[in-house]
């Protein structure tokens, strides 16, 4: 590297550096209370490196909810819900971006209105149509509600209005109707769209904390956040062991972005929002 | 790129459908019954467990699942499950709720079951059956109570040659004690005066004379003379520097501040007992003394209840369980896992021993003197004034009877809101 690059780069490397120990340090700190004492935990001044190194912490996380069960179903329900939404959002978006029909645009403008709705307030009705279907505390009550949403549709319509009209043009010269260029023009053709909304809907449904909560009972049929929530007492709560079973279901999800590095971060750059 | 996109659907549909439908079968008279009991402490969920497995043996065809939902989303959790009309057979219920819930018909009147359990209902603190009876009808039988009491650092005092606190107590010993346990060069207080209503400032509105909520639940006692000084006790204790400031103890709560020995005295409840004596950091250096005195002896009392929900798909073995998780033997279950002390009459024992490094007798011996949790139909519409006014008088931006007497005008407009 030329000298003169690099005395240009060094202040944003240093003020990256100091960004990246911020974003880091409630990780570090997360695990060095896993492994910390209860007393220790809560003592002030704080001690920064355990007396001890207590691994019991993450044997008591399996003894206090059923974390297998309780991973599984939240990676079902991740997976139900990516799918879902990747699949009926595409849909829909290309109906609103290419296909005429009459009301087109007021149906958009409705599916729009939604975004605006805080979705709190769908908590409870959404809550008496599971229970209308008989599915409270069901996996399906978990994926279902989730394979919706307007701001899927909203960000792949707004992809699929970039793409040039001539590829489709050209099939259906050929002969393929609208569920074929969808298929296998449009669908290709939006992949970037299509990972960032993935990436998203991943995230937002890993993190899920109300819904799962409100509509399972077991806790063989939780989902890890609801389970997590469990361990806070009313009035004792021990730390070390929550903060083990919340390192442990972040690892999932930061192993899939160590994977999935650079896809993450196109999918971030395009849509300019991280969930 | 078609093929993989099939299987994925195809492989969501096959993980829907064949997910099973929940819902057990739900029978009458000895056919097979599964009751489910919400609570919201994970510190006791072995406790019900174990109560629930006792009812099975007395009822092999009840089965009973208890469902732990932390206390920060019980209540949210539980409104929507009442709206849709499908919450928990039986639940945990609190003073500031009851009226709430018993006025909607949301609670089953269990009046007929524990005359049928031939429960004594003079086993419980008066106070509490009182607590839960709703126009003349019992909604719940108390569960558990909690009181107040001063809990202090040994190894402190010892260290300031300050004498232990003990019954006889006045609130001028506590603001000696306090003033003579400060020392900013170690930053150490003599106790923490946080803004908090149960733990601390009912206890002194109480002890002065004051009071919260007049009897007929009609008028606030805010602006009451006695209610403020009951008030004052504790921001004259931060004026006095003898406690951290506010600014301290939101940055690090009161509770970690006394077991990490920065605060000499904490007013805590019963509750406490349990966290401290698994902090291994505290072993042999705290204990608990009765409250010191104000004009008179006073302490707050506060206790759950077990209660069976109205539309119950199982109303009788519901009411029945609830009768029975707040009964004798479910009681003393409770008292031995040591978190709570139970509301059954002789029980309480039992829970003293469960912590004997504690002096817990001093949280039973108050209970004579014992005054209900303040609440009202709404409770939860004017604490929130309580919490947000009362903050400006513990900062010191406002004059604490000037507060006073503008919450007690906030609170009289809630009242009136009721019925």
């Amino acid at each position: 590297m030329p000298e003169r690059v690099a005395r240009r780069t060094w202040p944003v490397h240093a003020v990256l550096v100091v960004g990246a120990l911020v974003m880091v340090a409630p990780l570090v700190w997360e695990f060095l209370t896993s492994v910390k004492s209860f007393g220790e935990s809560v003592r002030v001044p704080p001690t920064i490196l355990p007396g001890t190194w207590d691994w019991s912490n993450y044997t008591k996380v399996f003894h206090s909810i059923p974390f297998g069960e309780q991973l599984l179903n939240t990676v079902l329900m991740t997976a139900g819900r990516t799918a879902g939404q990747l699949l009926l959002c595409s849909m829909a978006a290309y109906a609103f971006a290419r296909l005429a029909f009459p009301g087109r645009d007021v149906i958009f403008m409705l599916f729009l209105s939604v975004l605006m709705v805080p979705s709190q307030l769908f908590l409870i009705p959404q809550y008496q149509i599971m229970q209308e279907l008989g599915w409270l505390n069901s996996l399906q009550a978990l994926i279902v509600p989730g394979v919706f949403s307007a701001f899927g549709t909203f960000l792949l319509r707004q992809f699929f209005l970039s793409l040039p009209k001539d590829l489709e043009e050209a099939a259906g010269l050929d002969g393929a109707n609208p569920l074929r260029i969808y298929w296998h023009i449009m669908l290709p053709l939006a992949r970037p769209g299509l990972v960032a909304l993935g990436i998203l809907t991943v995230l937002w449904s890993w993190n899920d904390l109300m819904w799962p909560l409100v509509v399972n009972n077991d806790p063989e049929q939780m989902t890890l956040s609801a389970g997590l929530a469990t361990l806070k007492g009313e009035h004792f709560t021990d730390y070390p062991v929550l903060m083990a079973g919340s390192l442990l279901a972040t690892l999932p999800v930061i192993v899939v972005f160590i994977v999935m590095q650079r896809r993450v971060l196109e999918g971030i750059a395009f849509t300019g929002s991280k969930g | 790129m078609s093929n993989r996109w099939w299987k994925v659907l195809a492989a969501a549909t096959v993980v829907v459908s064949a997910a099973a439908c929940g819902g057990g079968g739900s029978g009458s008279d000895g056919g097979p019954v599964t009751l489910t009991y919400a609570i919201w402490d994970k510190d006791q969920q072995p406790a019900m467990e174990k109560i629930a497995q006792e009812y099975t043996k007395a009822h092999p065809n009840v089965t009973v699942k208890v469902q732990l939902t932390a206390n920060k989303e019980y209540w949210t959790k539980l409104q929507t499950a009442v709206t849709g009309g499908s919450a928990p057979d039986v639940f945990w219920m609190n003073g500031p709720r009851i009226g709430l819930y018993a006025a909607q018909g949301v609670l089953q009147p269990l009046d007929e079951q524990i005359s049928a359990a031939g429960a004594d209902t003079a086993a419980y603190p008066k106070s509490l059956v009182d607590l839960y009876t709703f126009e003349g009808k019992k909604y719940g039988l108390p569960k558990d109570y909690d009181t107040i009491g001063l809990w202090y650092n040994k190894t402190l005092f010892d260290a300031a040659g300050v004498k232990h606190p003990d019954a006889t107590w006045t609130w001028d010993d506590l603001k000696a004690a306090a003033a003579k346990l400060t020392d900013p060069a170690k930053g150490q207080y003599g106790i923490a005066a946080p803004a908090d209503s149960q733990a601390n400032y009912y206890n002194t509105i109480f002890q002065a004379g004051g009071t919260v909520i007049s009897d007929d639940g009609k008028k606030s006692g805010f602006g009451d003379p006695a209610t403020i000084e009951g008030l004052k006790f504790w921001v004259d204790l931060i004026k006095a520097g003898s406690s951290p400031t506010v600014q301290q103890m939101s940055d690090t709560e009161p509770t970690q501040l006394f077991s990490s020995g920065k605060v000499a005295m904490y007013y805590g409840g019963s509750w406490e007992a349990n966290g401290f004596a698994k902090n291994a950091d505290l072993t042999g250096k705290v204990d608990v003394a009765p409250l010191p005195k104000g004009k008179k002896q006073a302490v707050v009392i506060h206790g759950l209840a077990n209660v069976a929900y109205a539309k119950s798909k199982n109303p009788e073995e519901a009411a029945d369980f609830a009768v029975f998780a707040s009964g004798k033997q479910a009681q003393r279950i409770q008292a031995e896992a040591g978190a709570v002390i139970s509301a059954y009459q002789g029980t309480q024992d039992t829970w003293v021993k469960a912590h004997p490094q504690f002096n817990l007798q001093a949280f039973i011996d108050q209970v004579p003197n014992s005054v209900p949790l303040p609440r009202s139909k709404n409770t939860s519409a004017w604490t929130k004034h309580a919490e947000d006014l009362l903050l400006k008088a513990w900062t010191g931006e406002k004059d604490v009877a000037d507060a006073a007497k503008e919450l007690a005008k906030a609170v009289d407009e809630e009242l009136g809101k009721e019925k």
